[in-house]
C-alpha cells in the first residue's frame, strides 16, 4: 500500500450468504486511485459496482483483500471504527437522496459535521447550502423540497466536511434530464472547489465522459480501466 | 363462496405474521377474563354442590348464647334428623401454662356430621375428655397426639389431628383453629354458661323429597322472632360465596381494563397490517375491486384471526381452574369444581370480539380508501378519513361492552363507576399523548443530531407516542393504583392498627369474677391500660311497631337489624362517642329502659330520639325508648356498640364482661400466661396475631389482583413491541443514514435510550399522578382509611414498569441498529 493513493485496494473479494446460497459479488478487485482523480464506474446491473462502492466507503466489510482509504486500513476495522473513519474523510451521494425526514435541510447538512465534532457546524452547513444554491431553503424539510433540491442537499451534506473522497451512486438516477445535468454540474463544481477525489457509479456515458478515468465492471471484476478521452 | 371471502382466504395464504399483535393482544385479554370468570364460577359451583356438607345439613338454625327450648327442639325434630353443634371461642393451653392459643371450640353430638365425613389421624373421634385439634394448633402448643391440653376447666387428651372437617368452610372466617370435642367434653370445660359468648346450631337432615327452602322459610317464619338464624343448603356459605363473587367481579373489571389495553394493540396490529397491504389494495382497485369488496375482504381476514385468538384465549382461560388446582392443591379451602362454565366463557368471547370490533373497524374502513393512484404517485397521500358508516357500529359495540359489564355486575353502580373511570383515564391519556407530541415538536432542538432524532421520533408523522402513552399509561396506572391501595392497607394493618389497637381483646369474663380479673390485670401488667365493659348478644326484633321479620327490604346501612349484635349498658358516654341528638342519661339512672343508638344506623331506618326499639335477649323481648343518637368514631379500635342501654335494664340478665388492655409488648406473653392460668374460661385474643392473620389473607388477595392486573401490563408490552415493529422501517432508515454519515452504534443506541427514557419517564409520572389520585379515592373515600401509602413500594412498582418499558424499547430497537448499511440502503 502506498501513501500517494487515496484508494489503494487489492484482491478485494465480497461474498454474501452462506452454503448453497453463497453468492460471490466481488471476485478479486484491485484498484488504485490517486488524490484528485475523478473516476466513473460503469457496468451492467449486478456487476458489483454498488458493492465495490460499499466496500470502499466502509459501508460493507470485504470478505478478503486489503483496502487502504485515505491512509486508513479499512480491511482491519470494525463497524464502529469504519463509521468513525468515514467522519470527515468520505462523502456519499445516493440515487434516492436518503435525507433524514425529520430534519431541516440545514440540520441534514450539519449532521456529518457535528458527528465529526467540527466547530461551527451550522455556519459551515449554511455556507455549503448557499454554495449549492439553497440558501433560501435552509429551514425546509425534505418533504417540502423537490427531487432536485433534495439531491442538492445530499451533495452539500457529502461535501460540507471537505472529504478526501466523494462517492456518488447514480446521483441523477431519480431525476429528469435537465435537473440531472444541473446536479452533475454542481457535483463536479463542488469536487473541483473542495479538491476531493470522486468515484461515481453511472449508466450514463455522458457522465462517464466528464470523468478523467473510466472503469468497467463485469461479474465482480474490473474488466476495463481507461483514461477518459 | 363470496368474492370478498375468497380474496380474504387467498390473502391469508401469505401468512399471519402481520396479524400476530392482534392475535396476542386478544388472546391475553380473553384469557384473563375467561380465567377469572371460570375460576370464580368453579368455586361458587363447588360451594353450591357441596352445600349440604358445607352447611352441615339441609337446613341449619343458629341462635346465640342459648340452646333450643323444648318446644323449639320438638318443632325442629318434626322436620327431620337433628344434629346439635355448639361453637365458641376459647383458650387452649399447655398443662404447664407455658403457651395458650385462641381456638374455635366446637362441641358436636353423635349425629355430627350429617353430611360428609370427619377424618383425623389417627382415625379416632374424640369422646369424653378427649379433643381432636387442627394440626397447626398442636404445633403452636407444642403438643402431640396422646398428650393433654387444658380448655376451660377441663384437661383433654389429644385423640387425633383433624384432617377433614366437612362443615369448616360454612363457618366462615374464624380467628382460631378448630378444637373438636363431644358434648360431654364440652360440658366438662364448663365454658357454656349463661351469658358466655357461644352459638348453638341445629342442623336438619330432611327426609328425601323435602324442599329445604320451604322448610327453612317455614322455620324462619315461626322462630325468626326469637333470634334464630335459618339457612338452607342452597347457600351453605353465603359470606364466602358473596366474597368470591365480589372478588370475581372486581377481577373481571381489572381484566376488562387489560382488554382495553389489548384493544389498542389490536388497533395498532390491524393498522400496521393493512398499511403493509396498501400496495395490494391499490392493485386490487386498479383491477376493479370496489371499496366494499375490499372492506369485507379485510373484515373477514381480521374477523377470522380475531375469532381464532378469542377461541384460544377461551380454551386457555377455561383451563385456569384446573391450573389453580394443580398449583395450589390442598391449600384451597374450597376446591374449584372442574367443569366448563359457559356463562363466563361466552361473556369473555363477547368482550373479546366486541373489543376487536371497536378497535379494528376504523383501520379497516380507512384501508378501503387507499386510492389506486398510489401506485403511480407513491405513498404520499395523507391518511384519509374512515367514513362515517363505521362510527355508529363502533359506538354500538363500545356501548355493548359497557352494557354487558354493567348488566352482569352484582353492583352495577360500582361497575359503571369503574368503566367510567377507565374511559376517563383513556381520554386523559389520549390528550396527554397529543400534548407530549405537541411539546416535543416545540421544544428547542437538542444540539446533538442523534438526540434531535430521538426527540423527533416522539412527534414525527406516524409516531406511536399517543398509542404508547395510552397503552403503557393504562397498565402502569392500574398497577400504581393497586400498589397505592395495597401499601396503604398493609401499612394500616402493620403499623397504624397495632399503634392504636390494644394488645388484647378479652371475652367471656364472668360477671362475678370481674373484680378479681381487674386486680390480676393490674398486678401482672402494671403499665397496662385496662377497659372493661359488660357484653350481651341480642337481636333487634322491632323498630317502633314494625317487626323486623316482616320488613321486606333491609337496606345495607341497616346491618344492625340483621342477626344478633353485641349489646352493652353504660352509665357514662363511651369513649370515642359523641352525642349528636338527645341527651345522655344521668349516671344514676334507674327508670324505664332507654337506649342510645348509632346515628348512622338510626338514620338508615328513620329512627329518631323518642322512638322505640325492641331487642330480644335470650328469648326475652325488651322494648326501650331511644334517648340519644351518637356519632361513633370507629377508628378508635376500642369497644364500639351500636346499641347501648341505660343502667337498670340488663344487669340482671345473664352476661359476661369483655375487656381491652394495652401494654408494652414485653409484658404481653407473661400477661397471657397469667390470665390463662387464673381464668381458663376467658378468651384472650392477641391483636398482633389477628393482624398477622389478616396480613396473610391480604397478601393472598393481592396476588390474585396482581395476577389479573399483570395481563394489562403484558398487553401494554405487546402494544409497545407492536409499536416498535410498526416503526422499525423508519428506525432502520435513520440508523443506516446516521451510520453512513459516521455515527457509531453506541451513539445511535444512546439516542434510542433517550427516546424511550423520556417516554417511560413521562408515562410513569402520569401513572404516579393518576394512580395516586385513584388510590386516594379508594382509600379515603371508599375504605375511609387514613391516607398513608408506602411511597417506596409505589416508586419501586413504577420504576419496574418504567425499566421494563426502557429495556423492551431498546431490545426492540436492536434489529434496526444491527442493519448493515450497504444492504439496508439497497433495500430502502
Amino acid at each position: 500500500m502506498t501513501g500517494s493513493y487515496v484508494i489503494d485496494a487489492s484482491d478485494v473479494t465480497l461474498a454474501l450468504g452462506s452454503g448453497a446460497g453463497r453468492v460471490e459479488i466481488l471476485r478479486g478487485v484491485g484498484l488504485q486511485v490517486a488524490s484528485g482523480e475523478s473516476v466513473a464506474l460503469l457496468g451492467p446491473s449486478g456487476s458489483g459496482k454498488s458493492s465495490l462502492m460499499a466496500v470502499l466507503s466502509g459501508l460493507e466489510r470485504a470478505t478478503s483483500g486489503s483496502i487502504g482509504i485515505a491512509g486508513a486500513d479499512f480491511a482491519s476495522l470494525g463497524e464502529d471504527d469504519l463509521a468513525r473513519a468515514r467522519q470527515g474523510r468520505i462523502g456519499i451521494v445516493l440515487q434516492a437522496f436518503h435525507l433524514l425526514p425529520t430534519m431541516t435541510a440545514l440540520e441534514n447538512v450539519a449532521v456529518p459535521l457535528e458527528l465529526a465534532g467540527r466547530e461551527g457546524a451550522f455556519e459551515l452547513a449554511r455556507a455549503e447550502l448557499e454554495a449549492v444554491g439553497l440558501g433560501h431553503r435552509l429551514t425546509h424539510y425534505p418533504a417540502q423540497l423537490s427531487g432536485g433540491e433534495q439531491q442538492r442537499v445530499a451533495i452539500a451534506r457529502a461535501t460540507a466536511p471537505r472529504p478526501a473522497l466523494l462517492f456518488a451512486d447514480e446521483p441523477t438516477g431519480n431525476l429528469d434530464a435537465t435537473t440531472g445535468t444541473a446536479i452533475l454540474d454542481l457535483l463536479f463544481e463542488r469536487r473541483r472547489d473542495t479538491g476531493a477525489t470522486l468515484l461515481v457509479i453511472t449508466h450514463d456515458p455522458a457522465l462517464a465522459a466528464r470523468c478523467g478515468r473510466v472503469l468497467e465492471m463485469q461479474d465482480g471484476r474490473i474488466v476495463r480501466d481507461v483514461a477518459s478521452s | 363462496m363470496s368474492l370478498p371471502l375468497r380474496l380474504a382466504l387467498r390473502d391469508l395464504r401469505g401468512g399471519l405474521a402481520g396479524l400476530r399483535l392482534l392475535a396476542i393482544c386478544l388472546f391475553l385479554g380473553v384469557l384473563a377474563l375467561a380465567g377469572v370468570g371460570s375460576l370464580s364460577a368453579a368455586i361458587v359451583a363447588s360451594l353450591a354442590e357441596r352445600g349440604q356438607e358445607i352447611l352441615g345439613g339441609d337446613v341449619q338454625l343458629t341462635v346465640a348464647q342459648r340452646e333450643a327450648t323444648e318446644p323449639e327442639l320438638a318443632a325442629f325434630s318434626r322436620e327431620g334428623r337433628i344434629s346439635h353443634i355448639t361453637r365458641m371461642r376459647a383458650m387452649a393451653a399447655r398443662l404447664d401454662g407455658a403457651e395458650s392459643v385462641l381456638v374455635e371450640l366446637k362441641g358436636v353430638d353423635e349425629a355430627w356430621p350429617l353430611y360428609g365425613s370427619f377424618r383425623a389421624t389417627p382415625a379416632a373421634r374424640p369422646r369424653g375428655l378427649q379433643v381432636a385439634v387442627a394440626p397447626e394448633l398442636a404445633e403452636r402448643l407444642g403438643v402431640k397426639v396422646g398428650e393433654r391440653i387444658r380448655i376451660g376447666g377441663a384437661e383433654l387428651e389429644i385423640a387425633g389431628l383433624i384432617a377433614e372437617e366437612p362443615d369448616r368452610v360454612g363457618q366462615g372466617f374464624t380467628l382460631g383453629s378448630t378444637a373438636l370435642v363431644d358434648r360431654s367434653g364440652l360440658a366438662a370445660t364448663g365454658l357454656v354458661q349463661p351469658g358466655s359468648l357461644y352459638s348453638s346450631a341445629y342442623r336438619l337432615k330432611l327426609p328425601a323429597g323435602a324442599d329445604p327452602k320451604a322448610v327453612a322459610a317455614r322455620l324462619k317464619k315461626r322462630f325468626g322472632a326469637s333470634g334464630w338464624q335459618v339457612q338452607d343448603r342452597t347457600d351453605g356459605a353465603p359470606g364466602t360465596r358473596r366474597f368470591i363473587e365480589r372478588l370475581g367481579q372486581f377481577l373481571t373489571l381489572v381484566g376488562l381494563t387489560a382488554l382495553i389495553v389489548a384493544g389498542i394493540g389490536v388497533g395498532n396490529g390491524v393498522a400496521s397490517y393493512l398499511d403493509g397491504k396498501r400496495g395490494g389494495i391499490a392493485t386490487l382497485k386498479l383491477l376493479g375491486a370496489t371499496s366494499r369488496t375490499l372492506f369485507l375482504s379485510y373484515l373477514y381476514q381480521i374477523g377470522l384471526v380475531a375469532a381464532a385468538a378469542t377461541l384460544a384465549g377461551l380454551a386457555a382461560g377455561a383451563l385456569v381452574p384446573a391450573a389453580v388446582v394443580a398449583l395450589a392443591g390442598d391449600s384451597l379451602p374450597v376446591p374449584p369444581r372442574l367443569a366448563l362454565y359457559w356463562p363466563p366463557l361466552l361473556a369473555s368471547a363477547a368482550y373479546g370480539l366486541l373489543i376487536a370490533a371497536v378497535f379494528a373497524l376504523v383501520p379497516i374502513a380507512r384501508a378501503r380508501t387507499v386510492p389506486a393512484a398510489t401506485l403511480f404517485r407513491g405513498d404520499l397521500e395523507p391518511s384519509r378519513r374512515p367514513g362515517w358508516a363505521v362510527v355508529p357500529i363502533v359506538i354500538v359495540a363500545a356501548a355493548a361492552i359497557a352494557g354487558l359489564a354493567i348488566g352482569t355486575a352484582r353492583e352495577p353502580a360500582f361497575a359503571a363507576g369503574f368503566i367510567g373511570s377507565a374511559l376517563g383515564l383513556v381520554l386523559i391519556l389520549t390528550l396527554l399523548g397529543g400534548l407530549i407530541r405537541w411539546i416535543a415538536s416545540r421544544l428547542p432542538r437538542p444540539e446533538h443530531p442523534v438526540f434531535r432524532i430521538a426527540l423527533a421520533n416522539l412527534h414525527r408523522p406516524g409516531a406511536q407516542t399517543g398509542r404508547l402513552v395510552v397503552a403503557l399509561g393504562l397498565g402502569l396506572t392500574l398497577f400504581t393504583t393497586l400498589a397505592v391501595i395495597e401499601s396503604n392497607l398493609a401499612g394500616q394493618i402493620r403499623t397504624t392498627i397495632p399503634a392504636k389497637a390494644p394488645s388484647f381483646f378479652m371475652l367471656d369474663i364472668p360477671v362475678e369474677e370481674i373484680g378479681r380479673f381487674r386486680e390480676l390485670a393490674r398486678r401482672s401488667a402494671p403499665q397496662g391500660d385496662l377497659v372493661t365493659i359488660p357484653s350481651l348478644r341480642g337481636s333487634v326484633v322491632a323498630i317502633g311497631d314494625r317487626r323486623v321479620a316482616d320488613m321486606a327490604d333491609i337496606p345495607p346501612e341497616a346491618w344492625f337489624l340483621r342477626g344478633d349484635r353485641g349489646l352493652t349498658y353504660s352509665a357514662t358516654l363511651p369513649e370515642g362517642s359523641r352525642i349528636v341528638e338527645g341527651r345522655w342519661w344521668p349516671a344514676d339512672y334507674s327508670g324505664s329502659p332507654l337506649v342510645s343508638l348509632d346515628v348512622e344506623a338510626a338514620r338508615a331506618v328513620g329512627l329518631k330520639v323518642g322512638d322505640s326499639l325492641t331487642v330480644s335477649i335470650l328469648g326475652r323481648e325488651i322494648e326501650a325508648r331511644i334517648a340519644s343518637l351518637r356519632a361513633i368514631d370507629w377508628d378508635t379500635m376500642g369497644f364500639n356498640f351500636v346499641i347501648v342501654f341505660a343502667p337498670g335494664t340488663l344487669e340482671s340478665a345473664p352476661h359476661s364482661f369483655m375487656a381491652t388492655i394495652s401494654m408494652p409488648e414485653a409484658e404481653e406473653r407473661p400477661f397471657a400466661r397469667a390470665i390463662a392460668n387464673a381464668f381458663p374460661s376467658v378468651s384472650a385474643i392477641r391483636v398482633k396475631e389477628v393482624v398477622e392473620t389478616v396480613s396473610g389473607m391480604l397478601s393472598q388477595l393481592v396476588v390474585a389482583v396482581r395476577a389479573a392486573a399483570s395481563v394489562a401490563i403484558l398487553a401494554g408490552i405487546a402494544v409497545l413491541v407492536g409499536a416498535l415493529a410498526a416503526s422499525r422501517r423508519a428506525r432502520t432508515y435513520d440508523s443506516v443514514i446516521l451510520k453512513m454519515l459516521g455515527a457509531t452504534r453506541g451513539r445511535i443506541l444512546a439516542a434510542q435510550a433517550a427516546e424511550f427514557a423520556a417516554l417511560a419517564l413521562v408515562v410513569s409520572l402520569v401513572a404516579l399522578a393518576l394512580g395516586s389520585a385513584a388510590g386516594w379515592w379508594v382509600v379515603v373515600r371508599i375504605f375511609e382509611l387514613d391516607w398513608a401509602p408506602d411511597w417506596g413500594t409505589v416508586a419501586a412498582t413504577l420504576a419496574l414498569g418504567a425499566t421494563v418499558t426502557l429495556v423492551l424499547g431498546l431490545l426492540g430497537s436492536l434489529p434496526a441498529l444491527a442493519a448493515r448499511p450497504a444492504r439496508a440502503l439497497r433495500a430502502l
